[in-house]
């Protein structure tokens, strides 16, 4: 399906407007849909660049929305570096291909971006993202090469900024009233969630939204976090946001009600929400070519499947909603429908939000079907382990 | 008579001074005294006929009243090993009539002796002794000077995951949350190139056990010293030296698979000659109040998989830093004039020296890096020199730094999946084959372990213990090197590489 550039920069529009919405815009019915594009593509090759171009183009093209810009990409590096499912490389399960983060660097820098931004959180440490990369078998390098001016930086710290960039969460927030993150977020024009189409054990699903549960810093949010100043490095997981046990240094934004339950089906998703609101994505793109079922990292329990699938759409619950459908899923479910066995619906919540909607009746979906591309995951997972 | 450095040693506790021990430690223990018993038997030495070991260390001399009775106890043992083709070394725990105690051992038998260094010094004063010397050292004081073409050293480890995090009052847990590996490999590499003509003899107290120990952890034991060139003191546990004497199936078992480790080195003695690799060197003395820094850092360069060479900073650097990518000066002592010369060649040239002080040009301007906490960076032509602004004192924080510094686009090689286990890359003489030798410190099986090295490979064999044929292994292109996928791992094997010229 075509649609024109302005329809795509609309569209652009509310999804990042949408956290300066008024109360009455908060609910399902009002909150804004994005389009989304489905691409079929059954290998890591040189028809990625092809596919995303397309689907891009479906979705009203890159370049007024990225031209003369700042484009941060958060990745999908979750978990250790080291740690594979079973002998695959993490592009091939856990962590969005190589091959897709090349592919989208290079049409971003093709359609004008000033400087691309490559963001992760990299677990439990603060060195330069490009050590992460390498200690995985990436080659950083490559990216490099594919645009002009292509940075890298580990959030998972201060980093390279002189102090933390403060997100306040629209309306109060659902689990904290704001968020200090590293300055990456707060400084690009354009934030693009790159991520990796899988379920997730805590949130059922781990999508374009969920990625951005690493935007948070484990110098705040982390385990032995000191009590007044963030920590200089950071220190574990993210427990605090997970369990509740115990509130961020006093600089950072407090929790909205300390009585809340401690539950990380509970909290993990508000989160999610709030950071979405208050940190919008202006563009969603999961990878979801070969990915896992049966989980989020590496476990004896998951199995590597081959959705041959790659989705984008420019307002993230909507993108995630069609994600949840095409690994069959009803975006709709909530707390005890899967694949929200244990949790609350994180596209709820940020439907809640304003956001997006999640109701696919009111997405533009173009490109294939989702009919036509289902991938059953929980099938798939039955069918293989 | 010489020191034989294809002696492959084991523990043979016997006799009375073994009987007296036993009867200090558990006086009750009437069933460890007959295996002690049992095991001066000569006919004991049954036991190892058909292994690798060929070396029994046994007690000599301990200057009690047991060492007349100790002394005509074994001799029949000797005489009988003899004539099996063993070697016997014998422990002198004494100073007192040092030198007639190592003549009546060499009539006894005895090929060689092993002591302390005060016991020798007093043992050699008057005149030289009758047998050739061990000198024994402890490991944190070791005079690199003073060893001998065999010489031992205690202190070590036991190698394994160390679980517990207390022993009695004293914490002894890593500075980390993953899990804590002990390991004597960096050791034994320090080891290989202080004293590269001579051999490292490994003594380790064993863990403290109710019953018998797992056969891995002897084995790992044996791997954590054969793959990085030293030799493990074999010694076993009580009840495992009983159940052997017993005849035992499941003791029997055991030593056959400690056998089975034994010659899968000794099967593979080529592979001695390879020399370790490496992009980066650690410069030090390695001796007296340098030997903490240096040494620790060896140890958690290893751990974090790095290869690294080893460079004694008494002697000249001369070419040895050429082809490396970085040299880590641990020691506060500035390098001397010459060596001065070669690290800012070096550094101009494009390398990289890490220094707990800056010694560059005068003038020099530094700049920080703001992942780099604590060093200033100076720029020398295509070079860096980088220093610490504090100098060195935490070994973790500074391998960690060292590793981050050299970068890993420079690693040659990583480990997926690792778990507990680690690797050291060795490479052979022409340069055409090189060896990866993995060792899994974990008593739980190393599943979906995969290797990366940087080079291109044509050809890969796996050895292991359990095999005496390779099996084959596919060579994936990854990353600009080659990666292969190990089966399942109990405690260690080694990749034998093809490198493509």
């Amino acid at each position: 399906m075509n649609s024109s550039r302005r329809q795509f920069l609309g569209a652009m529009t509310m999804a990042a407007g949408a956290y300066i919405a008024p109360p009455a815009l908060l609910s399902a019915q009002h909150a804004p849909a994005g389009r989304v594009a489905v691409g079929l593509c059954s290998e890591y090759n040189r028809h990625v660049v092809d596919v995303l171009s397309a689907m891009f183009d479906q979705l009203g093209g890159l370049e007024k929305l990225v031209r003369g810009k700042t484009v941060a990409i958060k990745l999908n590096m979750t978990g250790t570096p080291t740690m594979r499912l079973r002998y695959l490389q993490q592009g091939m399960t856990t962590w969005p291909h190589p091959q897709v983060v090349g592919a989208l660097v290079h049409l971003l820098g093709r359609a004008g971006a000033l400087r691309i931004r490559l963001l992760e959180s990299a677990l439990v440490t603060s060195e330069p993202l490009q050590q992460f990369m390498f200690a995985a078998g990436w080659m950083p390098g490559d990216f490099e090469r594919a645009a002009n001016r292509v940075e890298f930086e580990n959030t998972n710290y201060l980093g390279s900024g002189k102090d933390y960039a403060r997100f306040m969460v629209p309306h109060g927030g659902l689990l904290f009233t704001g968020y200090d993150l590293n300055h990456s977020y707060r400084d690009c024009d354009v934030f693009v969630s790159l991520a990796k189409l899988k379920e997730h054990t805590t949130t059922g699903v781990t999508l374009s939204m969920k990625n951005c549960f690493g935007i948070t810093p484990c110098t705040i949010y982390g385990q032995d976090v000191p009590e007044d100043e963030p920590g200089l490095v950071p220190t574990g997981g993210r427990f605090l946001l997970h369990s509740g046990k115990r509130q961020p240094p006093k600089s950072a934004p407090p929790e909205v009600n300390l009585n809340a339950p401690k539950e990380d089906g509970y909290r993990v998703p508000r989160a999610v929400a709030d950071l979405v609101a208050a940190r919008p994505i202006h563009l969603a793109v999961v990878d979801g070519i070969y990915t896992m079922a049966g989980g989020e990292t590496p476990n004896r329990h998951a199995a590597p499947i081959h959705p041959g699938l790659l989705v984008a759409g420019t307002n993230c619950v909507s993108t995630d909603a069609a994600c949840m459908a095409l690994m069959g899923f009803d975006p709709m479910a909530d707390r005890g429908t899967p694949p929200f066995e244990k949790s609350d619906s994180t596209l709820r919540l940020a439907e809640q939000l304003g956001v997006g909607t999640r109701d696919l009746s009111r997405v533009d979906v173009a490109g294939t079907p989702i009919a036509k591309a289902r991938f059953d995951f929980r099938r798939a997972w039955n069918t293989t382990v | 008579m010489s020191l034989n450095a294809k002696w492959v040693p084991m523990r043979w506790p016997c006799g009375p001074i073994e009987a007296a021990r036993i009867s200090k430690s558990s006086p009750a223990a009437s069933e460890l005294r007959k295996t002690v018993e049992g095991w001066t038997q000569p006919s004991a030495l049954q036991l190892v006929r058909g292994t690798p070991i060929n070396c029994l260390v046994v007690d000599w001399a301990s200057g009690t009243a047991d060492d007349e009775a100790q002394q005509a106890a074994l001799r029949p043992l000797i005489a009988a090993g003899r004539e099996l083709g063993l070697s016997f070394v014998g422990k002198v725990g004494t100073s007192k009539n040092p030198a007639a105690i190592v003549t009546a051992g060499r009539a006894a038998g005895l090929q060689a002796v092993m002591m302390d260094r005060a016991a020798s010094m007093d043992a050699s004063a008057s005149h030289p002794l009758d047998l050739p010397v061990i000198l024994g050292f402890a490991r944190d004081s070791i005079d690199w000077d003073l060893t001998t073409d065999i010489f031992s050293a205690t202190g070590n480890v036991w190698p394994g995951v160390v679980l517990p995090t207390m022993k009695g009052d004293t914490g002894v847990g890593g500075p980390t949350g993953d899990p804590w590996v002990d390991s004597n490999g960096w050791f034994a590499l320090l080891s290989r190139r202080m004293v590269s003509d001579q051999s490292l003899w490994l003594e380790i107290d064993l863990p403290e056990s109710s019953g018998v120990l797992p056969v891995e952890s002897y084995c790992r034991a044996i791997a954590d010293s054969r793959a990085y060139g030293s030799h493990w003191v074999l010694s076993l546990d009580d009840a495992m030296r009983a159940g052997m004497l017993n005849g035992d199936p499941q003791a029997i078992s055991a030593w056959k698979s400690i056998s089975a480790a034994l010659c899968f080195f000794e099967d593979h003695s080529e592979w001695r000659a390879f020399e370790p690799m490496g992009v980066l060197a650690v410069v030090s003395d390695f001796r007296g109040q340098n030997s903490f820094v240096s040494g620790e850092t060896l140890n958690l360069l290893n751990r974090r998989h790095v290869q690294f060479e080893i460079l004694d900073r008494r002697g000249a650097l001369g070419g040895a830093v050429n082809g490396l990518k970085a040299v880590l000066w641990t020691d506060d002592d500035p390098p001397t004039s010459e060596q001065h010369k070669n690290l800012l060649d070096f550094v101009e040239q494009g390398g990289l020296v890490i220094a707990p002080q800056y010694w560059g040009p005068a003038g020099g301007v530094p700049r920080q890096e703001y992942w780099l906490s604590g060093y200033n960076i100076y720029d020398l032509r295509k070079g860096r020199i980088v220093v610490a602004a504090g100098g060195f004192s935490d070994p973790f924080q500074l391998a960690r730094d060292t590793h981050l510094l050299v970068g890993r686009e420079n690693d040659l090689a990583r480990l997926f999946n690792p778990g507990t286990t680690n690797c050291f890359a060795s490479i052979g003489p022409g340069r055409s084959k090189e060896i990866v030798q993995i060792v899994n410190y974990a008593d739980r099986t190393a599943s979906y372990l995969a290797v990366w090295v940087r080079l291109n490979a044509h050809g890969a064999k796996l050895w292991s213990p359990n095999s005496k044929t390779p099996i084959s292994l596919r060579c994936t292109p990854e990353s600009g090197g080659t990666s292969f996928e190990l089966p399942e791992l109990s405690v260690n094997c080694a990749i034998e590489i093809e490198r493509t010229v």
